[in-house]
């Protein structure tokens, strides 16, 4: 376990869940879906998670080697799913998912915090869904 | 200014299969498919502005271009409060959908996901195999064959010359045609010209240094296929009775370029027993053009 702190940036690794904090302010809600996720993430078949809220973000994702090209896809995920809900006149999304050929995606949108959850295929994604959203 | 697309006319199979969605599942409200540049090919709302569709496209595209690591998209489901959007792509085309969340989901994925890209496809395959047939008048050799062969059936007199009859025009149709069908071969017989067909009246040669296996044929024919082939020499010539026998034997020009060698082909008797001819009959003769000419060409 390691730790590194500053007054305004706080970067914390607990076992495999990396955290990244620009304000040292509790956000309950982002506490709260952090600690879903990390029982999420001990199902088998989940690869991972990144959330990502107003001032704070975390991950915990298998493939440590890939966490950049799984936070670009999980940021352009919520751009694009907004841009075409706009396009389609569809007011808010709640979720999406994306299938691709080896894995898959589900991007969940929880007030101000954006959760992606990266999963093998054959994973039921509306149980996770599920147990995001209790 | 808005550009307004309407689907075009020849997208009027995704048009139907796209209306029949609100039969198979009437809370599909919204049903789109369209290009990369925003072109609509099938809409099941009226009209829908082509900078809409642009821009589904570029944000569909976004997430595929950072998809690698998932293995690409394969498609896309967005839920929204009361509705649900399912975007997929194929053959470079992407299609759309919004349906009602209390729509049948197993229903709206199979028909977004499954069926119509499936349709797509078979449409594509369908199509460029259309445009392929659809010009092509099959070349009927038979039929040139036929005419070819027509002209001469009235026995001319011996005392007559035949006119030695070269048609290049006849040997220009069929290339035509087969230019379509065959763009590969098309390629080779541009460059390269076709034999052309020589109609003869045969004449016996017979004497101790005639060649058993070797034809004479009027000088200025051989001439004219030196014309036609340049460096190339032509070593062999076919030789075709009316009734369709034929054989492929050596030639040389006849000697004696006088009038009367004229449209006459000389054939010793071997050649001509082997043809089942006589003097004074017709046949039809082409320089053979080796193969690797045309491969080289």
């Amino acid at each position: 376990m390691s730790s590194k702190s500053s007054p305004n940036q706080t970067e914390t690794s607990l076992t495999n869940v990396a955290v990244i904090s620009s304000s040292d302010a509790d956000d309950p809600a982002f506490a709260s879906l952090g600690a879903s996720l990390v029982e999420i993430r001990k199902m088998k078949g989940v690869l991972g998670y990144i959330i990502r809220g107003n001032s704070s973000a975390a991950f915990d994702l298998a493939e440590g080697d890939k966490i950049t090209q799984f936070a670009f896809l999980s940021y352009q995920l919520c751009e694009s799913c907004l841009e075409i809900a706009k396009q389609l006149s569809v007011a808010t999304i709640e979720s999406a998912l994306v299938e691709g050929k080896s894995l898959k995606v589900l991007f969940v949108n929880v007030g101000e915090n954006k959760i992606s959850v990266f999963m093998e295929k054959n994973i039921d994604h509306s149980g996770i869904l599920k147990r995001v959203l209790i | 200014m808005t550009e307004v697309s309407s689907p075009n006319s020849s997208s009027t199979p995704l048009q139907t299969i796209l209306g029949e969605f609100r039969n198979i599942s009437p809370e599909t409200t919204k049903a789109v498919i369209f290009k990369e540049d925003g072109e609509i090919l099938a809409c099941n709302e009226g009209d829908i502005a082509k900078d809409r569709a642009k821009n589904l496209a570029a944000a569909f595209d976004e997430i595929a271009n950072h998809s690698e690591v998932i293995g690409g998209v394969e498609n896309l489901t967005i839920q929204g409060v009361n509705s649900q959007i399912n975007v997929t792509t194929t053959n470079g085309r992407y299609l759309a959908t919004v349906s009602s969340r209390m729509a049948d989901e197993k229903r709206v994925k199979a028909l977004t996901f499954v069926v119509l890209p499936t349709i797509i496809k078979l449409m594509d395959q369908i199509e460029p195999s259309k445009l392929e047939n659809e010009p092509t008048d099959p070349p009927n050799s038979e039929a040139e064959k036929e005419k070819e062969t027509t002209k001469p059936q009235e026995e001319p007199k011996h005392t007559e010359q035949p006119k030695h009859t070269e048609q290049p025009k006849h040997t220009e149709q069929p290339k035509h045609t087969e230019q379509l069908s065959n763009p590969h071969r098309m390629l080779s017989e541009q460059n390269f010209p076709k034999p052309p067909v020589n109609q003869f009246m045969v004449e016996k040669i017979a004497g101790l240094l005639v060649a058993s296996d070797m034809v004479r044929i009027d000088a200025d024919i051989v001439a004219k296929w030196v014309d036609l082939y340049g460096d190339r020499e032509i070593s062999q010539v076919n030789v075709e009775t009316l009734e369709g026998r034929s054989v492929r034997c050596k030639f040389r020009p006849v000697r004696e370029a006088d009038s009367k060698a004229k449209g006459i082909i000389q054939i010793p008797e071997r050649i001509l027993q082997t043809l089942r001819l006589v003097e004074g009959k017709l046949v039809i003769v082409k320089p053979v053009i080796p193969a690797e000419w045309e491969e080289k060409s």
